[in-house]
């Protein structure tokens, strides 16, 4: 049986470095074979603990990515239309009657299946990811509790389809609608924040192999001040890594305001929140501390 | 032993009633999960006992952000009780030093306001959606705007992306076309259509910025704004001494820039109110436009009228006619000793179809049922 250091133990081996409490979470997620809904602002690696679960669990991992309008034909299965008027043209003369053509095309082979149907028919114990869920619609919502309590989907031209696994299922969500109370409680509940200085530090040093731990430590601090501001978009974990990355393969020993400036596109996503830290910008670094420490040196 | 277990249980029963008091969703089925998880884990070390009943119990950010108070608080409590039996949970006390107040500041803040504290019912941030506008602490305006800006959404997107079945020609229905036709060899002699579902109603909403109306206008115009980002069909105005449409306003900006422009350009921005003169102009100007029997017309106001009372009764008639429905919001209906005896509400009161309160985020949610 799987205990709790070894789910530790395996998100850090993927490279997931993380508090405990997300290891707790995961691990009663496993244990009680409920799904986890995982909410939190976005770039903090919502997302990613789905990857690391498939990874250490060593199966595969099935996307179901949410939007507004998404409905049951995209996340469940939809027939193959194109490919079932074709077979109906080519075998118009053929000795087949009605029932027998009826039962071919509506047969698997002109089944599309999407995520949801992908899931429950799985060879092997999935791990399930529903990305976003909160940017889906209400319908689809309640429609989704409905299978993530029954574990069976009914198509009316073949029949019902029971699940072989019952999918390991992670929700995610930003918070951008409430979620339903019903779906809440099907779910174990993890809030993830952005990180604190220390374990973002570690995870930089540790995502950017080859990093000098200075420029390590001073984008850091940067990405905690610039948090500290009001911005449209606040630029999650996933900006801090792509930033000190492109900063490594420039070969960056440390930061200056030239190089923010030429840089900040990386970070921010949004016009409006460029111009404001572009003025502001020499009392972000001096609250980080940058300017005044390279300035003596 | 097994009594040492049985009495540990019925802790764990009884913190999740007190949760329950905490206004936490917690019902026997968590309490049973809580009991199945701790099998798994070594519930010894109190830390991991803490972390175990959080990713069982708690159901929304607010409550993950209170639960490491209430869980020190209550088994801190329960020590000193029975002092002997449960000693390890005395070492993690002093991690709880900094412990964030926040659930005993939403009390001593809605203290003033005993509503907040009675209803315990199902739904996520309780206490704040109850809470009244004008009494919003200052370090909870943006999760109430977020509350806010979520809920208009909703109310906005609802109905509208799904498809229909049509008869009008606009995309073919591949699915029921091939069944229809399947009986006659598959040929595609009838062809089905169908065609996006779309909410039909139009919404012209009327806003009172003037001085009376002040508290509650930052919390009605971003539910206004989120409104608008979703439901297209919709024209909103402002009004105190004169009316103002703003519909481009805050289509166009983003909703601070929204907001100070808003500020700079309304004069009428907390002045006096004349409701009549307002409305008058929005039937001489806007109303053959913008009404038919297909919209729903909002009014915000809290009825205080220096104006024209004669004008208000005619412009209400003539809007009621021409409309489907006029709901008015008065924030001041939220108080149980609310009486629409300000003038200018009782000349209004004979047209309204809806009159509803909207003083918090609960009332906006209610909202919804009208549109």
């Amino acid at each position: 049986m799987i205990q709790l250091n070894d789910i530790k133990k395996m998100l850090l081996s993927q490279g997931y470095i993380t508090d405990d409490t997300v290891a707790m979470s995961v691990f009663l997620s496993l244990q009680l074979n409920k799904p986890l809904l995982v909410e939190g602002p976005a770039g903090v690696g919502k997302t990613e603990i789905a990857k690391v679960m498939a990874n250490a669990l060593k199966t595969d991992l099935i996307r179901l990515q949410c939007y507004e309008g998404l409905d049951a034909t995209h996340a469940l299965y939809e027939w193959n239309y194109q490919r079932q008027l074709l077979h109906i043209k080519m075998t118009e003369h053929g000795s087949q009657s009605i029932d027998e053509k009826e039962k071919t095309i509506f047969s698997d082979s002109f089944l599309m299946k999407r995520p949801l149907l992908q899931a429950i028919t799985h060879h092997k114990r999935p791990v399930l990811l529903i990305d976003e869920i909160d940017r889906s619609d209400e319908e689809f919502e309640s429609f989704l509790l409905e299978v993530l309590s029954d574990w069976q989907i009914t198509i009316p031209e073949t029949g019902t389809i029971k699940a072989t696994h019952i999918p390991q299922v992670i929700l995610t969500g930003n918070r951008t609608r409430e979620l339903s109370e019903a779906l809440r409680r099907r779910c174990l509940y993890l809030y993830i924040d952005y990180p604190d200085f220390e374990k973002e530090w570690l995870i930089v040093k540790n995502k950017v192999p080859g990093i000098d731990a200075k420029l390590a430590e001073q984008i850091t601090r940067f990405m905690q001040q610039l948090r500290g501001m009001k911005l449209e978009k606040t630029p999650g974990l996933s900006e801090t890594l792509d930033w000190a990355m492109a900063l490594a393969s420039l070969h960056i020993a440390h930061l200056d305001k030239t190089i923010v400036e030429q840089t900040l596109g990386v970070v921010l996503k949004d016009w409006r929140d460029t111009k404001e830290v572009q003025m502001s910008l020499s009392e972000l670094m001096d609250k980080t501390g940058i300017i005044s420490k390279l300035g003596n040196a | 032993m097994i009594q040492h277990r049985e009495s540990f249980s019925a802790n764990i029963v009884r913190f999740c009633r007190f949760l329950r008091q905490k206004s936490f969703a917690v019902g026997v089925e968590e309490e049973a999960i809580t009991l199945q998880a701790l099998q798994f884990i070594d519930y010894i070390k109190p830390s991991i006992f803490r972390m175990a009943l959080k990713a069982t119990l708690c159901r929304s950010k607010t409550q993950a952000e209170e639960f490491d108070a209430l869980f020190n608080d209550y088994w801190h409590q329960l020590s000193k009780a029975i002092d002997a039996k449960i000693k390890d949970f005395k070492k993690q006390k002093p991690a709880s030093q900094q412990v964030p107040f926040k659930s005993l500041k939403t009390w001593l803040h809605g203290n003033r306001n005993d509503e907040t504290e009675e209803t315990a019912t199902y739904s996520i941030n309780e206490k704040l959606s109850k809470k009244d506008f004008s009494s919003i602490p200052d370090d909870e305006v943006d999760e109430l705007m977020l509350l806010i800006r979520a809920l208009a959404k909703r109310l906005a997107a609802k109905k509208n992306r799904r498809y229909e079945f049509s008869h009008k020609i606009k995309m073919p229905d591949l699915r029921r076309t091939l069944r229809k036709n399947l009986r006659r060899g598959g040929e595609l002699l009838e062809l089905a259509y169908r065609k996006p579902k779309r909410n039909r109603g139009k919404l012209v909403l009327l806003c009172d910025v003037s001085k009376s109306m002040e508290l509650y206008t930052a919390f009605l115009i971003q539910f206004m704004y989120a409104f608008q980002q979703v439901y297209g069909r919709m024209e909103t105005f402002t009004f105190g001494t004169s009316l103002k449409k703003i519909t481009t306003l805050l289509k166009e900006n983003n909703f601070r820039e929204a907001l100070q422009l808003l500020g700079a350009e309304n004069n009428d921005w907390a002045g006096g109110t004349r409701i009549g003169e307002s409305l008058d102009s929005f039937v001489n100007v806007y109303s053959k436009k913008m009404l038919d029997s297909k919209t729903i017309v909002i009014i915000l106001s809290d009825g205080w009228d220096k104006g024209n009372l004669e004008l208000l009764k005619k412009s209400m008639r003539f809007i009621q006619i021409r409309s489907k429905k006029i709901i008015w919001l008065n924030p001041l209906a939220g108080y149980n000793s609310f009486t629409p005896d300000v003038v200018g509400m009782q000349t209004a009161m004979p047209f309204i179809d809806v009159f509803a309160p909207v003083h918090n985020v609960e009332s906006l949610r209610r909202l919804g049922k009208w549109l």
